[in-house]
């Protein structure tokens, strides 16, 4: 039968079906805007504009090898944010032993930007959200008994990422590893974290000279290890869409070639050492579709600079699945969640994977809960047959459309980019954090009035409390082993040597020597990852960011079922109660970079009315109660997500206390284990609200404690 | 008002007063306690003499429920008034936000506060504005931070437009005043506009007040730049500062003509990197078009100046500016007499935004006012009879 005829005969039995309701109705528009019909045919895959291909050859739509997984699965790792070197090692010794194949590390808050465990900036971020490394002592700690020329280690740094990555190298030299022999991945991306992550040291110029110089340095030196690990992860994690996540991290891909470019380096001296970094959320079809339209559109996106070799084409990555899709309500769900981002992970064809643990919504995993998320991945790889068969969704009609619909859309934001003359540029400007932010905005409003569900958070709620053990930190005694050992370094080790290796750092910096180089030599000296960070800082400046905020997306997506009427009514009443409106100063205290959960707060708050106020990124607990006192806000929100809030709060509340201003509330968001719940009330916090918590819900409850 | 009171604020004696209206000091004395009524003649020379401040109504109606604070509210206050005197930042920001308070309780509050205030004719007012964009916050951050190494206390008010749709606001001026807002020697303090300029200017000439109390020496009133804001900024600053990017005229900028006029410093700012070169030209092209700036100052002439807040250029020669403007025109006296000038219109303005605020809040609502309209409406009534006999209502409105 031709296919025309049979196609309309689908149409009509399909009207019938639906009688008096229209197809049209049953198109869905994805949150980038993607127009998802019912049925995909024939016709559609006649229709798509880029080229399918076979695994291993350009341009590596399937995948970039040519057996994938039927040789070999892709690489089980797991980052792991545990708070000492000792306790690091412990963890991967115990991976090591349950079919875990790479090791991932996750520093912690003030390693990333740079300051010993000693700073008095860093007293409530030492061992928080991971690994506290100061010199190549504890790096020596960390790897002990695994052997580095077999072992390849990930490793999730970017501000500080030259007095990191140089540690790690002259650790594997005292093991006895050449650096030639390494293996692994540094994540080096520092674009992103200008967008989304805030953990930069250095303003954006000296920080791309930064990235040029490992690229260069590491493309020379260390065959064997990936110089750069390009994220969309924490874009996504941001709130980015799919298509946001995929144009900005290909853009910043292309920043970083050119960059090298004008090094003086051969692009197939590097591209085939640059990786990639993806985020899978619930948006099963989609997400496969973006990993092949990104290994498409890499491999054209580099073709552009000529290179002589076809592995410089190809797009290698790591995922994980998403942390923000993890809910704190109904924790267990999240085993499945993350069962079905690890499915579209494998389906997507990645060269390695993360999966969550269920409560990282609350804390750091268990022992528990990291061995499910690790046999999660066994499971898909052993017990599946997924293995079996290369890139398994090609040619399907739907997926090679959506594929064609991603590359087409994320082509569009990268010629935006390219238009203000490429990422640093836009990154100054502020578009892609915008534009980030407001899908961000977006998503919340769609949770907020149902019209996303999310299964036990805003449908389905459990009726019964559910106990969950979790993982909790003493961050203090951390930091005081910490601060010990750093100061039995610097006792036993020659003050004028260090001096003189710290000098030649601000050489380097201000000509142009090669910093990792340099650097390798002056850890191999003792001298602290503060220290090296302290002598470029000296010649490059510490970067501060200027804050922007959007207002009015949250409000006019949000559907008003009745909640905002209530929020209104609630308001005017307060107004004639107190001579203005109910204010709010949201904080963001430590090293902790992420303001997604702030920004989002700020933006859904003062589209329900609040006067909001925000405060500079990695405050401390002094200079936020100045602000909230100065600007005689009614409320401090404090976002958490990285565990600081158990140091943090309590400085917060008592520095009110000694300007005698325990008047203005405090609250607490994010992060933060149900077990700690009565310790800050205790302290005197008025509420504390988890993660998938409903904003309306949330202003209604502010407004009345006030 | 009542007669006690006219002749208590025009410091008239009883005697004095009973002769000019020819009765005896002790009927004048009946008349006060309200003992008895003055007949129509004696009204009618009471409402003469008195200018039209006493009139029937201020004898025939019992007074409305006082407005005057309790003892304890007043107590209160004054603590207030010596803790700002100390310098505590809680009791600043408490004033400022009575002061910003739409309660007729706090306003009553800030309006004793203020009146135990001094005088301070030693701080610096500085208005600056330019659009969203141009680097306000930075310019302030950098240029507070150099006047606090001099020694300077240094204060910023920050207007931020509310949302008209839903009132509210995001005040993030903080975030790009990193060093100044953490320092012991600056206070920041942003506020709402809640959409109404007059009220907002009202509240920061009162605001401006307090933090002198409080011992800033320089005050930066910090607008949009998009609208009107300015030029009531400008009726409180003792020097307005227009911020502009390189490049572009100013209807590019969208920044109205009349803004430039204002101004006595222009800064063309962001004049690094890339766009130096631009800012150069920009500069000459004001610098070449000062006949566009008209001279509003007898006594200097407005400036044009390049600068970079990230990488401090332009900052001293600025500041040098400012010292030899504020030198000459304290020399010539020009300085306090602008300032005399500023209360008078600032009266006005108060008077305006009462009258307006009564017309919104009451007038609006009158029965009488509303079948008047109604009979506009429905033709039975001519415009000019309607508004003339609503207005007479103002004047007779006695409360």
């Amino acid at each position: 039968m031709d296919r025309k005829k049979l196609y309309k005969g689908w149409e009509e039995q399909a009207s019938r079906e639906l009688r008096d309701k229209n197809l049209e109705d049953h198109f869905w528009e994805t949150p980038e805007g993607i127009k998802v019909k019912p049925l995909y045919t024939e016709d559609d895959l006649q229709k798509i504009s880029h080229e399918i291909g076979v695994p291993g050859l350009p341009p590596y739509t399937r995948g970039p090898r040519a057996t994938m997984y039927t040789n070999r699965p892709w690489t089980i790792r797991q980052y792991a944010g545990f708070s000492t070197a000792e306790e690091s090692n412990k963890f991967y010794k115990e991976g090591l032993k349950n079919g875990v194949m790479g090791l991932s590390v996750a520093f912690d808050l003030a390693t990333h930007r740079g300051y010993d465990s000693d700073h008095p900036r860093v007293v409530a971020d030492v061992g928080n959200a991971g690994v506290a490394i100061d010199s190549i002592e504890d790096m020596n700690l960390l790897f002990d008994g695994i052997p580095l020329d077999q072992m390849s280690v990930s490793m999730t740094m970017n501000g500080a990422v030259i007095p990191v990555l140089a540690s790690f190298i002259a650790s594997g030299e005292e093991q006895g590893c050449p650096r030639e022999k390494l293996t692994g991945t540094i994540q080096n991306d520092i674009l992103k974290e200008f967008m989304v992550r805030n953990t930069f040291i250095f303003p954006p110029k000296p920080s791309m000279r930064i990235v040029a110089d490992i690229i260069e340095y590491t493309s020379k030196k260390m065959p064997k290890f990936n110089s750069i690990s390009i994220s969309g992860y924490h874009m996504q994690e941001a709130g980015a869409n799919q298509v946001q996540e995929l144009a900005y991290t290909l853009a910043d891909g292309k920043e970083y070639i050119k960059s090298a470019l004008e090094r003086g380096l051969n692009i197939d001296e590097f591209a085939p050492r640059l990786s990639f970094f993806w985020s899978i959320g619930m948006n099963f079809f989609m997400e496969i579709a973006k990993m092949r339209a990104a290994r498409y559109m890499w491999s054209k996106i580099v073709k552009e600079f000529k290179p002589k070799n076809d592995r410089s084409l190809a797009l290698r990555t790591h995922c994980q699945t998403s942390g923000v899709s993890l809910m704190e309500q109904d924790a267990y769900n999240n085993i499945v969640r993350t069962t079905i981002e690890a499915m579209a992970a494998v389906m997507g064809g990645t060269q390695s994977l993360h999966t969550n643990s269920f409560d990282e919504a609350l804390a750091l995993p268990t022992k528990f809960s990291a061995r499910i998320a690790r046999n999660t991945q066994l499971i898909i790889s052993e017990e599946t047959g997924i293995c079996n068969v290369i890139d398994p969704m090609a040619g399907s009609f739907y997926v090679e459309s959506l594929t064609s619909s991603i590359v087409e859309e994320s082509q569009k934001l990268i010629n935006e980019i390219d238009e203000v003359g490429g990422m640093v540029k836009a990154i100054e400007m502020g578009i892609p954090k915008m534009r980030i932010e407001e899908s961000s905005a977006k998503r919340q409003a769609r949770v907020d009035s149902n019209e996303e569900t999310i299964v036990g958070v805003n449908k389905y709620k459990p009726t019964e409390k559910q106990e969950i053990n979790i993982l909790s930190i003493d961050n203090e005694e951390v930091r005081k082993r910490q601060v010990s050992r750093l100061q039995k370094l610097k006792n036993s080790r020659d003050k004028k040597n260090v001096e003189s290796f710290l000098e030649k750092i601000k050489n380097a910096a201000s000509s142009d020597g090669n910093l990792l180089e340099i650097c390798i030599e002056a850890s191999k000296n003792r001298c602290t990852v503060g220290e090296m960070t302290s002598a470029m800082e000296s010649v490059f400046g510490r970067h501060n960011l200027s804050t922007k905020t959007i207002s009015g997306v949250y409000k006019n997506t949000v559907k008003n079922d009745g909640k905002i009427d209530i929020i209104d009514n609630e308001l005017s009443k307060f107004v004639n109660k107190k001579g203005r409106r109910p204010r709010m100063l949201v904080v963001k205290m430590g090293q902790d970079g992420h303001d997604r959960g702030a920004k989002l707060i700020a933006t859904a708050f003062s589209d329900l009315g609040f006067d909001v106020d925000i405060g500079p990124l990695f405050q401390t607990p002094e200079e936020a109660a100045k602000q909230a006192i100065e600007n005689d806000a009614h409320v401090i929100g404090v976002s958490t997500l990285a565990a600081g809030h158990k140091t943090l709060v309590p400085l917060l509340m008592e520095s009110l206390k000694n300007n005698e201003a325990s008047y203005i509330k405090v609250i607490c968001g994010g992060v933060i284990p149900p077990d700690d719940y009565p310790f800050l009330y205790d302290l005197g916090v008025s509420k504390v609200f988890g993660p998938g918590t409903n904003i309306q819900e949330a202003a209604i409850e502010i407004i009345n404690l006030l | 008002m009542k007669l006690k009171s006219y002749l208590k604020l025009f410091q008239i004696s009883n005697i004095n007063f009973s002769k000019e209206i020819g009765i005896s000091s002790v009927s004048l004395s009946r008349y006060i306690s309200g003992e008895r009524l003055p007949e129509k003649r004696i009204l009618n020379k009471i409402f003469k003499l008195t200018d039209g401040l006493v009139d029937a109504n201020d004898f025939f109606l019992s007074s409305s429920p006082s407005q005057d604070l309790s003892e304890i509210d007043k107590e209160e206050i004054k603590k207030m008034v010596l803790n700002i005197r100390e310098g505590k930042l809680k009791d600043l920001a408490k004033a400022i936000t009575l002061v910003e308070s739409s309660l007729k309780l706090h306003n009553a509050q800030a309006d004793f506060l203020l009146s135990k205030l001094k005088q301070n004719k030693n701080s610096l007012r500085v208005g600056i504005t330019g659009v969203p964009g141009v680097g306000k916050s930075t310019f302030i951050e950098t240029f507070g931070m150099s006047l606090i190494d001099l020694g300077f206390k240094v204060a910023v008010l920050a207007i931020d437009p509310s949302s008209k749709r839903t009132g509210g606001s995001i005040l993030g001026d903080k975030t790009r005043m990193m060093k100044l807002s953490v320092n012991k020697n600056a206070f920041i303090r942003p506020s709402p506009s809640q959409g109404n300029l007059g009220g907002v200017a009202k509240k920061t000439s009162e605001s401006i007040r307090c933090l002198e109390e409080a011992g800033f020496n320089i005050i930066f009133i910090e607008t949009m730049g998009v609208g009107q804001a300015e030029t009531t900024v400008y009726d409180m600053v003792d020097i307005f500062l227009v911020l502009l990017l390189p490049s572009g005229g100013d209807e590019l900028q969208g920044i109205k003509k009349g803004i430039i006029e204002m101004a006595d410093v222009i800064i063309i700012n962001k004049a690094d990197g890339n766009l130096k070169n631009t800012a150069e030209i920009t500069m000459l092209e004001y610098k070449n078009a000062q006949n566009m700036i008209s001279n509003i100052r007898e006594d200097i002439s407005p400036e044009v100046f390049l600068c970079s807040s990230t990488e401090s250029i332009g900052i001293t020669k600025i500041w040098n500016f400012i010292k030899k403007f504020e030198k000459i025109r304290r020399d010539s006296g020009s300085f306090y007499k602008t300032r005399i000038q500023q209360q008078t219109k600032a009266i006005w303005r108060n008077i305006f935004l009462q009258s307006q605020d009564y017309i919104e809040n009451n007038l609006k609502y009158k029965d009488s006012v509303k079948k008047i309209i109604k009979d506009v409406e429905k033709n039975n009534f001519d415009v000019n009879n309607a508004s003339k006999i609503i207005f007479d209502s103002i004047l007779k409105r006695n409360t």
